[in-house]
């Protein structure tokens, strides 16, 4: 392996990570908004949520290329008024990643929520917690193993993303490569082999990711 | 139950009467071509293509891409019967592999290579230096490892000695016509594609043309593949692009004409 | 204490429940079928469940009055809840649930001086204290729960079939330790059951609910027929 591959798979690792990261509290939120709340228009906002997990990725990645790129309603303030680039850099990644990822999060999050019996909930109440006591000292740690399964799997979906990365990110060798996009550039140089390696690695770790997450998400704390 | 194997020999037999479409009385089909072109020549080539249909031809089904991508489906057997590719190493590499018909081969065009930059853009590049320049970020440019246009155009950069400078900035993309659409975007602040690119869009501007002297030799060959199973048609209409009529077709769009003559 | 329950309404599966009742003792038996509402009535004391139309005041504090638009959130109402099947909080062991009411800290002193070490005691549950809930029988579990109520200093306890999965003389035990929250302790208490000895031993107010409606309103000894037979009758002449 090559410093150039182990700068790849670094570099997709971190920036994966860190896009987990980043959607987990606006994730989580969203995700317990929906299990515990009804609201008119909630169908629409569930709709939205689940759109990038079944629209073609490069069909995403327009959309945010549009939006993010210099000229874009939020790239063109970002780099005219904060000399800030988004698309063809490292951020560009990071958010292709977490739009991605995040209806992962969201779902297997809500589903961790609604395992949570609300009577829990209830009774704390009657203890006297807030609500915010509530959601940290009893809905979050019950939820806790079910949004960790959650998390693990929107990180390997994060690994993986590849349609909307190219458009907003681009593959620049040593900023913007990672693993998906180093392979497919590899394809089309006809390195196969060096290809293959590079895909092996991307398998193995997403292997473990999602087993991880499996477990995770059957062993979860029942609550009665 | 019938079984299917007796069903389908009924089919078979009723499809083969008169009038089901089958009968040898009936006059052959149009005939079609497939013809693989690099991105550069896409809208000469559609031109040309509806020409030659006006005049009798046969019909074109237009494949573009990037020369590499193009060659590789090729050599995937790929239904190709006309190729026409923005470099020489691509097609050495099909006659290497006996793909090539021979005695086909033709070097075609040639073309110069530009610096564009965003229509509303204010940056000055009084030479190909100014890329290594801060004001330049972003420079779009075709892969540079496969693409012809990529690889042209790294043969300039290096023998200017600018290209250590530039390569942390240069935005790869498939093909030439993907390198002028980020330009066009303004997510770039340059790009380095062929001239007749930049003519056929509104929305970027020459910044710098690459003298045909200084610049890198730019030949696009064309060759009847020997995969073709119409390759009378594929002669006859590899010979329509270097008559008058197609020659006038590229020479509008910026192309520069090579006499015709078989590659080394 | 002085609970006023006024037009109360609210439409539940196959009917509505609907109360209008004043209660002034200080323990109150909700008696009545499985089904009949009576949980839902709890819920909507504890300002777990809104209904269309209620009025509930409690020693002169409105709790909710859905006409003027007041709802006081459940955790102001300091009303502690003993449900049917406990609800201990299965990621925390004994003594993190029981403390839970207090924030962690000993229960603070207001004439209900329900102190850590005498709850654990008379409910007989000090050896459970670093246990998880998980290995725990159901009735000490419903020990737990109660103890943990209680130990929120709550001016209101209700208690859902709390006598569930309790043995005979632990039961005795129980209602003795009620009847002392009830005489030194002097918390009221909402108490649903469909247990008539319990509703006899303890309770000095009754509210006999079928189907939503209140059928039955008085003291135990005015509503029932005490016999020897193992039934019982329920006088349908109604004293209000």
């Amino acid at each position: 392996m090559s410093a150039d591959e182990w700068w790849i798979i670094g570099f997709t690792v971190r920036v994966a990570a860190i896009g987990t990261l980043l959607i987990l509290p606006p994730g989580l939120l969203l995700a317990w908004l929906l299990a515990r709340y009804q609201w008119p228009g909630k169908p629409l906002v569930e709709t939205l949520v689940a759109l990038p997990l079944v629209m073609p990725p490069v069909a995403t990645g327009l959309i945010l290329l549009r939006l993010l790129g210099r000229r874009g309603a939020l790239g063109g303030f970002l780099h005219d008024r904060l000399h800030f680039d988004i698309v063809f850099t490292w951020r560009g990644v990071i958010v292709a990643m977490a739009v991605m990822s995040c209806p992962l999060l969201v779902r297997t999050a809500r589903v961790a929520f609604e395992g949570v019996n609300p009577r829990l909930e209830q009774i704390a109440r009657t203890l006297g917690a807030s609500e915010r006591r509530v959601f940290f000292s009893v809905t979050l740690p019950l939820a806790a193993r079910g949004i960790l399964g959650g998390v693990l799997l929107s990180f390997a979906r994060a690994l993986g993303e590849f349609g909307a990365t190219i458009l907003v990110a681009g593959n620049i060798p040593g900023r913007t490569s990672t693993l998906s996009l180093a392979i497919y550039q590899l394809v089309q140089l006809g390195q196969d082999t060096d290809a293959f390696r590079l895909l092996a690695v991307s398998v193995t770790i997403a292997f473990l990711a999602v087993w991880g997450s499996e477990w995770l998400m059957t062993h979860r704390v029942r609550s009665e | 139950m019938k079984s299917p194997f007796k069903s389908l020999v009924l089919a078979l037999a009723l499809g083969s009467l008169p009038g089901a479409g089958w009968s040898a009385a009936d006059t052959p089909a149009p005939v079609e071509l497939n013809v693989y072109a690099a991105a550069s020549l896409t809208d000469a080539m559609k031109e040309i293509a509806a020409n030659y249909q006006k005049v009798g031809g046969a019909r074109i089904a237009l494949n573009f891409g990037a020369s590499s991508a193009l060659a590789r489906q090729i050599v995937e057997k790929a239904p190709a019967d006309v190729f026409l590719s923005a470099d020489e190493a691509k097609m050495n590499d099909l006659e290497k592999q006996g793909l090539v018909l021979k005695g086909t081969r033709r070097s075609l065009l040639s073309n110069t290579l530009v610096i564009v930059v965003p229509a509303d853009s204010a940056l000055k590049i009084a030479s190909a230096r100014d890329l290594a320049g801060p004001q330049v970020k972003a420079i779009a440019l075709c892969e540079p490892q496969t693409v012809p246009a990529g690889i042209y155009a790294q043969q300039y950069l290096r023998k200017i000695n600018v290209w250590d400078q530039v390569v942390k900035k240069l935005v790869p993309t498939e093909n030439v016509r993907a390198a002028l659409a980020s330009v066009e975007s303004g997510n770039v602040d340059a790009g380095i594609v062929f001239k007749t690119d930049a003519g056929v869009s509104k929305e970027v501007k020459v910044a710098l043309e690459i003298p045909a002297a200084e610049g890198p030799a730019i030949s696009y060959p064309v060759a009847v593949l020997s995969g073709s199973t119409k390759a009378e048609a594929a002669r006859k209409f590899v010979a329509y692009l270097e008559s008058p009529a197609g020659i006038g077709v590229f020479r509008k769009y910026g192309f520069l004409i090579r006499p015709g003559s078989p590659a080394p | 204490m002085k609970l006023l329950l006024r037009n109360i309404r609210l439409p539940l599966a196959n009917f509505a429940l609907e109360v209008d009742a004043e209660i002034t003792h200080k323990v109150v038996a909700l008696f009545g079928p499985s089904g009949s509402g009576k949980t839902s009535l709890l819920d909507l004391l504890a300002g777990l469940r809104r209904a269309p139309e209620a009025f509930i005041s409690l020693d002169g504090q409105v709790l909710t009055d859905t006409a003027a638009g007041v709802e006081i959130p459940t955790r102001h109402r300091r009303i502690g809840y003993v449900p049917q099947d406990g609800a201990l909080f299965p990621h925390l062991a004994v003594r993190e649930n029981l403390l839970y009411g207090c924030n962690g800290k000993p229960p603070t002193d207001d004439g209900c001086s329900l102190t850590f070490e005498h709850v654990t005691e008379v409910l007989e549950i000090q050896p459970l204290l670093d246990r998880g809930i998980g290995r725990l029988s159901g009735g000490e579990k419903q020990r737990i729960a109660l103890a943990r109520a209680l130990l929120s200093s709550p001016r209101l306890l209700l208690l859902d079939e709390p006598m569930t999965g309790l043995d005979f003389n632990l039961k005795g035990r129980v209602i003795e330790y009620l009847r002392r929250i009830r005489d030194e302790f002097k918390v009221p208490m909402v108490y649903v059951t469909h247990h008539l000895e319990e509703v006899f031993a303890l309770c000095e107010e009754l509210l006999v609910i079928e189907r939503g409606r209140v059928v039955g309103h008085g003291l135990p000894q005015d509503l029932f027929v005490v016999s020897n037979e193992p039934t019982y009758r329920l006088k349908r002449a109604n004293p209000e």
